[in-house]
């Protein structure tokens, strides 16, 4: 055996066996419950069944799963917005602060999020330090009511995944060459065109690294719009968590756990399939 | 390469020494407590390692179900004491999760309330040991709004309180209280009243501004909602940070819930299970869990140690006229699952 | 330009420490309830201390912390440079399995991860606890260093490869270099996630290994109890004081 195939196959190996061992396995045995009954005593009825599935075209979960995806949509959005130029700045910073700057970014992460929850919620609430602020310096002359509203649930969440977007997106503009951005200069692009046509292009992988490591958790992050939101949606981490837990009835929590897994693929691939046209066309 | 290679090594060589610690530690006495968090003072299980020797390995949940979910797929095996509330009591037992308690050993049995024993979850006590009880009740902050208006479960769904309403965000005690607000059993399970309870909760939506489960002292405390549902032991701390708010035991009949000792089928130490339980109903320590948990004690020798002020305050200790219609929530099977359908609905359908 | 520059990055920082300044803060709050100011104090620090179970659950947090973002580190290098350099037999599912641990609500994969362990007679503590977490951080890993490798000019590898080179070489003399800031990024990631988890943690690990997230989720939950604040001051600091002191060490051994 060679070097090659030796360094190869161990490398695939071992993550290949790690992600079939421990995910592929459990998803399995996931799927296969979707198609099986609730039971009351042993969770599950050994009796194959389609009727989970007949129950998720409900329209009600329709609306669940899309309000679910909105809320996750605004967050990364903001978390993109107000990411990018930060870790644009940051990466722009000379080395020795620029990895000072980023573990700052990472640092009050390392408290537990249900705790930064409680923390935002006591910024926002309308006896809250926020709103003396405002009322102190004249800003407003009444309090605002930001708690329990959907704002307060971006707020939450752009706070608690603003890291996992800054990372990766701060880890592609690092090794942007700064030679390119010169020859687009040269080639007479002003700043803005610079930006567009070379810049977001070549950080794009950053982009939607990051737009995926926001978005895909967000999804499930049902205690901040319970903490923040004041429960009154219903979200799809909530409703999943509810029928394993309360309702008890596993194979449908399964089966609406495996429809959204594939709703969520087909969107991604008919994304990356969009971007691939429109960068052929531009080619072109 | 070395460098790599030792990268690897030293957690490997961790783990493998972890698992050596782990096993040498299963030798001892010792007695499993799967306990709700915030449930027990850690002082209490410092004095019973002191007096038996028996040393506690103490690990928390936070809910019936999630616990359920645990016992269950470990078949009963793991863990030696657990404390479901009444309805979980009745459904465990009834699936076979659950060894009956030989009350012969347990000396302080005999200390606990006998309006507490032998409640229809458990009769005669076979597999269940009252713990701490309390109630779901109404909390009114009386600078807002005059609590001698306040009687009934149905006064929240008065116009007035558009946006001021607070709800637990648990779907039992909500259709609880709608149910019993139609005149019909909390713990029905005839979807047709379910479906009623449903009806009437969309009428209360516009006045709820959230639901919370978590600490529902807090949204009153900071002022966010003035009046809704919260269990006696919050009430009752609301109370202590501010006067102004009052606990309420509605006219239909308040929630009871009562969480209760029992020794899971499969449990290796149920000597020492059965020493701890007599420990926790020894009056001067279960006079101390109340105190320091703030949720009544069904135990009476220990209540009349307890200090005048708590025992007299109804908030924890209610009249017998307080709990006329109170009820307890009971098993409800199957039924679970038209209660959820419609929890949902009533979240989604704003 | 610049100053507005400076000025957005402060405004960043200020969004990101405010709420850690408040729960520093009011872990000095002698009032019990925390709704209001009513002195300095260090009783909180005092009761965490007397505590051996909240200890013993916080180092317990900080080993697997640690241990699962560094072997999830290395694994999900692992598995972005294969991603990265090769085609393979089963690359799609591959990525398919990633994305599927991305989406799965916590509360199937800690249910589905605990049946699994019990049908393997896996014991149920450190070592389940311990490949759940690196399971959960994995994409995490993969993802930052997969788009930070995918930028790269391939024709370097390739002209490393004409010279000789084995596979292993390449990696690490020329992939590894490259990537160690976006596995620095995963590694960092990885430990949040982990500091974090509650729901696949309170399922996967058993009685005789408890850590701290169930603590807090409860304490925090059920009783606002200031303790709280004091033991997440604590746990915000051990690791900011273990990084700052190595990354001052390092500078020290460069300079």
């Amino acid at each position: 055996m060679t070097e090659k195939s030796l360094f190869k196959t161990a490398t695939i190996g071992l993550t290949g066996a790690w992600l079939g061992f421990f995910v592929l396995i459990p998803n399995v045995m996931i799927l296969a419950t979707s198609f099986l009954q609730r039971d009351e005593a042993a969770f599950v009825r050994l009796d194959f069944t389609l009727e989970n599935y007949r129950r998720i075209l409900d329209p009600v979960y329709l609306q669940v799963f899309g309000h679910s995806a909105a809320m996750a949509l605004v967050a990364t959005m903001v978390c993109l917005a107000l990411g990018y130029p930060f870790a644009y700045a940051l990466a722009r910073t000379r080395p020795g602060l620029r990895h000072l700057l980023l573990l700052l970014v990472i640092i009050p992460f390392w408290t537990n999020s249900l705790i930064r929850t409680y923390a935002i919620r006591s910024l926002l609430a309308t006896q809250g330090v926020l709103n003396k602020l405002l009322l102190f310096t004249g800003i407003i002359d009444e309090p605002l009511r930001l708690l329990y509203t959907g704002t307060a649930v971006t707020i939450g969440l752009v706070y608690i995944l603003f890291p996992f977007m800054v990372l990766p997106l701060f880890a592609v503009i690092e090794k942007l060459d700064t030679r390119l951005l010169e020859a687009s200069a040269d080639l007479g692009a002003g700043r803005f065109q610079t930006f567009v046509r070379v810049i977001i292009p070549l950080t794009m992988p950053g982009i939607i690294a990051g737009g995926l490591l926001v978005f895909l958790p967000a999804l499930g992050m049902f205690y901040v719009s319970d903490l923040l939101g004041g429960a009154k949606d219903l979200l799809i981490g909530n409703f999943i968590k509810n029928q394993f837990l309360d309702a008890r009835d596993w194979p449908f929590g399964a089966a609406a756990s495996v429809t959204m897994t594939l709703i969520m693929a087909l969107m991604l691939i008919a994304y990356f399939f969009s971007i691939r046209k429109i960068g052929k066309k531009e080619i072109r | 390469m070395n460098r790599i290679l030792f990268k690897i090594a030293v957690p490997a060589v961790f783990i493998l020494l972890s698992l050596c610690i782990a096993s040498i530690a299963a030798a001892k006495q010792e007695v499993y407590f799967y306990n709700w968090s915030e449930y027990l003072p850690e002082e209490v299980i410092r004095q019973f390692t002191k007096e038996t020797g028996i040393k506690v390995i103490y690990t928390t949940y936070d809910s019936n179900e999630a616990m359920y979910a645990k016992i269950r797929l470990l078949d009963g095996k793991g863990y030696d004491l657990v404390v479901p509330s009444g309805y979980f009591v009745n459904k465990m037992g009834r699936e076979g999760l659950l060894r009956e308690i030989d009350k012969s050993r347990l000396n302080n049995f005999k200390n606990l309330d006998a309006q507490h024993t032998d409640r229809p979850f458990d009769p005669g006590n076979r597999y269940s040991i009252p713990y701490l009880w309390g109630s779901t009740g109404i909390i009114v902050n009386s600078a807002e709004i005059d609590p001698e208006t306040v009687r009934s479960w149905a006064d929240l769904w008065k116009p007035e309180f558009k946006g001021k309403v607070l709800l637990l965000n648990d779907v039992r005690d909500v259709f609880f209280m709608s149910l019993r607000v139609l005149g019909l059993s909390g713990n029905t399970t005839n979807p047709d009243e379910i479906q009623q309870a449903y009806d009437k909760l969309v009428q209360l939506m516009p006045n709820v501004r959230l639901f919370n489960s978590d600490t529902p002292r807090v949204p009153y405390i900071t002022g966010e909602v003035s009046i809704g549902q919260i269990w006696n032991g919050e009430a009752f701390m609301a109370a202590e940070e501010n006067e102004k708010f009052v606990y309420i035991y509605p006219t239909e009949g308040a929630i009871l819930w009562m969480d209760n000792l029992v020794i899971p089928k499969r449990a290796e130490n149920v000597d020492n299970a059965h020493a701890l339980i007599d420990f926790l109903l020894r009056p001067d320590i279960a006079r101390a869990i109340c105190e320091e948990i703030g949720y009544a004690s069904p135990n009476r020798e220990a209540v009349k140690l307890l200090d005048k002020d708590i025992r007299n305050n109804r908030t924890i200790y209610p009249t017998k006229e307080d709990l006329a219609g109170a009820d307890f929530q009971v098993d409800i099977g199957e039924a679970i699952v038209i209660y959820e359908s419609w929890w949902e609905k009533l979240k989604t359908g704003r | 330009m610049r100053r507005v520059k400076t000025l957005y990055v402060a405004l960043i920082y200020l969004f990101l420490y405010l709420p850690i300044f408040v729960l520093i803060a009011s872990s000095f709050n002698a009032s019990k309830y925390g709704t209001r100011w009513e002195g300095w104090t260090l009783k909180w620090y005092y009761q965490i201390i007397d505590s051996p179970l909240l200890m013993h659950a916080a180092i317990n947090t900080l080993i697997i912390a640690f241990l699962a973002a560094t072997l999830a580190a290395v694994i999900g290098t692992l598995g972005a440079v294969s991603l990265y350099r090769w085609r393979f037999a089963g690359k799609k599912a591959f990525e398919g399995l990633l994305f599927v641990i991305m989406m799965s609500p916590d509360i199937v994969m800690a249910i589905s991860l605990l049946a699994l362990f019990i049908a393997l007679g896996i014991h149920l503590g450190f070592m389940s606890l311990l490949l759940s977490h690196i399971t959960f951080c994995l994409p995490f890993v993969v993802i930052t260093v997969y788009s930070r490798l995918s930028g790269f000019d391939s024709a370097l590898i390739e002209a490393a490869r004409d010279l000789g080179a084995g596979e292993w070489h390449v990696f690490y003399r020329i992939i590894l270099p490259l990537a160690m800031p976006a596995v620095l990024a995963g590694w960092l990631l990885s430990f949040t996630l982990s500091v974090d988890d509650v729901i696949v943690s309170f399922f996967v690990t058993g009685p005789s290994f408890e850590i701290l997230p169930l603590r807090i989720y409860s304490m925090v939950r059920l009783g606002v109890k200031p303790e709280v604040n004091a033991l997440a001051t604590i746990l915000f600091l051990i690791p900011v004081v273990f990084v700052s002191f190595s990354y001052f060490l390092l500078k020290e051994k460069k300079s």
